[in-house]
């Protein structure tokens, strides 16, 4: 009887880390080095036009969790980063690419991103 | 009875004696027959190894045409002596046109060594076709290689194999900003021979490595003079390619044909493994931009990488050489990533440009470790 429960404990325990695993990895599935040039690209432009100041984007994907960064992106809500022009022009790919550099890079993400 | 019995005795000795004595000289007659060789395939003028060097030289005096007889793929290709001109025997009457229009013109003709007939028939048809002034060196390429002071030559398709093997270590003798950077031998050390002894620490570090040596063809000294110093120096494996670069391009053309750089699992980046050894063995034979901040930079980074902070980059990425690849590289993948694709967007014809994906811990006395990423 104690060695069914164990192989049972064991089984559920196994399916869990699995389970965790499997939805630890998932992320928005874009090119997140691609992501973080053209989220730079993009302000690079918008600072031509003078909307922004710095050329240099403000907002690191550190600055948020990853299921925040979910949301903006998912909502399309890029309010927060300004250039609105900019983020409408952009390709869907490219957005994906740039949610994916938020999303992996966010703060609670195995490797936050530093200033660099 | 007993004065018989002694005659016999007398006679049948004398008849053992004149049978031994008539004998033996006919079998000793035998045995020099036997023994004696069918010398009649040789050649009638056979050389060695002094006079082969008395006139051969760099580049070939004008007047002298050092041939050799051997298969070109198995044998030649692998190794001849510097200088000497391919005609296999099996192709001597395809190939006379390589011959020299002087039929004065002195003629040394080797192959494998005195077994070997390949150079004796090539000489003979030579005298056929008019030449006056043939020699056969019969010890001919196995004594050449053995004696001391004296190294081969490769082709460029065994040059091309022991890249791709990565089988040695391939030295560019010419000057660095003249020739060097202009165009050179994929993977290839610049180890300019006037500063040979400045630079000899580039040389690998195990004597045994196979090394050679090549600069701007036949008529160049400098990958000559560099061997001659790389076998001072104590190394045992010692080639040029005495061809050289332009017999390279003629083939491979400026650009690496043989020598592709594996590309990693990631969009853009290096394989980690191949890139561990480019590090090691060639580290000259590719690009390296470190990425980060000059501050980091100076904490420690790869002996020959360059620092360009990303943040600098875009305006250098014109500027860029093409004639070897471009590796970026940082402490994560992020900022070499960003790199990466800059220089796709910025010039997007520079097709040999990666990245290094992986986590880089560079320590304070020159020594880093780097790690896949997560």
């Amino acid at each position: 009887m104690f060695k069914k429960n164990m192989a049972s404990l064991m089984v559920m325990i196994f399916i869990l880390v699995s389970f965790s695993m499997a939805f630890a990895s998932e992320g928005p599935g874009g090119n997140d080095r691609k992501g973080k040039y053209t989220y730079r690209k993009v302000f690079k432009a918008c600072a031509k036009t003078g909307e922004v100041e710095s050329a240099t984007p403000k907002i690191s994907p550190a600055d948020k969790t990853m299921g925040q960064w979910q949301e903006i992106f998912e909502n399309k809500n890029f309010d927060e980063f300004g250039c609105k022009d900019n983020w409408t022009e952009l390709p869907d790919k490219d957005v994906l690419d740039i949610y994916s550099y938020f999303y992996n890079h966010a703060s609670d993400s195995p490797s936050p991103a530093t200033c660099k | 009875m007993k004065t018989n019995k002694v005659k016999i005795l007398l006679l049948a000795m004398l008849a053992g004696l004149i049978l031994l004595t008539g004998c033996t000289p006919t079998q000793t007659v035998k045995t020099a027959e036997t023994v004696k060789k069918d010398t009649s395939w040789m050649f009638n003028d056979i050389v060695d190894a002094t006079f082969v060097k008395a006139h051969i030289a760099v580049p070939m005096p004008k007047n002298v045409m050092m041939i050799d007889a051997r298969p070109y793929k198995g044998k030649y290709a692998k190794g001849h002596i510097p200088g000497a001109v391919s005609i296999p025997f099996s192709q001597f009457d395809k190939k006379t046109n390589l011959l020299p229009k002087d039929k004065n013109t002195l003629l040394i003709y080797y192959c494998e060594g005195v077994k070997c007939k390949l150079s004796h028939k090539s000489a003979k048809k030579a005298v056929k076709l008019g030449y006056t002034n043939v020699k056969v060196y019969a010890k001919g390429y196995p004594e050449w290689i053995s004696l001391k002071g004296n190294y081969g030559s490769y082709d460029a398709e065994h040059v091309a194999k022991l890249i791709e093997d990565n089988n040695a270590v391939i030295v560019d003798a010419r000057p660095l900003k003249t020739k060097f950077v202009k165009g050179h031998i994929p993977t290839a050390l610049s180890i300019p021979f006037s500063q040979f002894d400045t630079l000899k620490g580039k040389l690998p570090r195990d004597l045994n490595t196979p090394v050679v040596f090549y600069c701007g063809g036949l008529k160049c000294k400098l990958s000559h003079k560099s061997a001659a110093k790389a076998l001072a120096l104590g190394y045992t494996n010692v080639k040029v390619f005495d061809k050289g670069y332009p017999e390279w391009k003629k083939i491979y053309g400026a650009s690496n044909k043989t020598m592709q750089v594996k590309a990693g699992t990631e969009e853009g980046s290096i394989d980690l493994e191949l890139f561990k050894s480019i590090i090691a063995n060639n580290p000259d034979s590719i690009m390296l931009i470190d990425v980060r901040d000059a501050d980091e930079f100076a904490q420690g980074s790869f002996k020959t990488a360059i620092n360009i902070p990303v943040e600098d980059l875009e305006s250098k990425i014109k500027s860029f050489p093409t004639d070897k690849p471009i590796v970026f590289v940082c402490a994560t993948g992020a900022r070499s990533g960003e790199a990466f694709y800059m220089t796709k967007d910025v010039r997007e014809a520079l097709k040999d440009v990666y990245y290094v994906e992986a986590q880089i811990d560079f320590k304070a006395d020159g020594k880093f470790e780097i790690k896949k990423s997560i």
